[in-house]
């Protein structure tokens, strides 16, 4: 029981520092990421979470994670269409890049990680991921993507992101606190 | 004939007053009610709180890229349906509410009617 739990408790953490760390670490190393790269990064990140939204969907009967996930995938959306609407504007290409593909990377394991489990247990893992998701998006919105920006529309839409994101997680946390209950 | 006068003085006299009543009563239909509005905006209600006359109006409009709607709580007696971005909707305000955006349950808003 107690290898059960340090393991759940392993893996959350794991998710959480790969996501956190991965585009810093990036900005350290490398030099600065360009408008399309970030274009890229921006609809990846919140794609996987449409996408794990899916899996809740799909997995869950709790009424607040269905709720939670139904105003993700509708939310994520919407950034994701004005984030298309604007590089179209702008004439810019989203770039794949070592970031976007890190993101994608570990968006595989975690989604394997969600669909092998189920109930109340699936319940923890899609809110705990949605909590540390959020922090990382957050702080990777906040340190890294718009310093970064260089187009003043880009940098500005990202600032309107930041609310969201927030929104996000403080939902994400009530719900955790609700289901842990 | 002054008999006749006296009553014809005493009926205008009677209607001045009249009139002088109805113009100090305020009725309903004299009262102009103002039209307020209420920006949703950084995922925040904004004025958070706002204070009114019964039957003035009430305009919620949705600046947020994402979709939001204005629920009174904790029983929904009104709502509106999902307000997409540039989107509003209104209310004549009967009495005091609290609200919250049911798709973003965190965000709320208080309307006081005087």
């Amino acid at each position: 029981m107690k290898s059960k739990i340090f393991f759940k408790l392993f893996t959350t953490t794991v998710i959480a520092c790969a996501i956190m760390f991965s585009i810093p670490a990036f900005a350290q190393e490398n030099t600065k990421l360009s408008d399309a790269e970030i274009a890229s990064i921006a609809v990846t990140a919140n794609q996987i979470d449409i996408d794990y939204a899916a899996i809740a969907k799909l997995k869950s009967k709790n009424a607040d994670v269905v709720k939670f996930a139904e105003t993700m995938a509708a939310d994520h959306k919407a950034v994701i269409d004005q984030a298309v609407a604007l590089v179209t504007k702008l004439n810019v290409t989203p770039k794949d890049n070592a970031v976007s593909q890190k993101l994608v990377a570990d968006a595989v394991k975690t989604k394997k990680a969600l669909n092998s489990k189920s109930g109340n247990t699936f319940n923890k893992a899609y809110i705990d991921n949605e909590v540390a998701y959020h922090k990382a998006v957050i702080n990777a919105v906040e340190n890294v993507l718009i310093p970064d920006a260089q187009n003043a529309e880009l940098k500005s839409l990202l600032q309107s992101v930041l609310p969201v994101l927030k929104t996000h997680l403080e939902h994400a946390i009530m719900v955790q606190n609700k289901i842990s209950k | 004939m002054s008999r006749l006068f006296s009553i014809t003085k005493k009926s205008v006299i009677f209607l001045c007053v009249l009139f002088v009543i109805n113009s100090c009563t305020s009725s309903p239909e004299n009262v102009e009610h103002k039209v307020y509005t209420v920006e949703i905006k950084d995922m925040k209600f904004q004025p958070a709180e706002l204070e009114v006359q019964k039957g003035d109006t009430v305009v919620w409009i949705n600046r947020d890229m994402v979709a939001h709607d204005v629920t009174e709580q904790p029983d929904k007696t009104w709502a509106s349906s999902p307000l997409a971005m540039g989107q509003s909707w209104s209310l004549v305000a009967e009495k005091s509410a609290d609200y919250y955006c049911s798709i973003h349950v965190i965000m709320k808003g208080k309307l006081v009617v005087k």
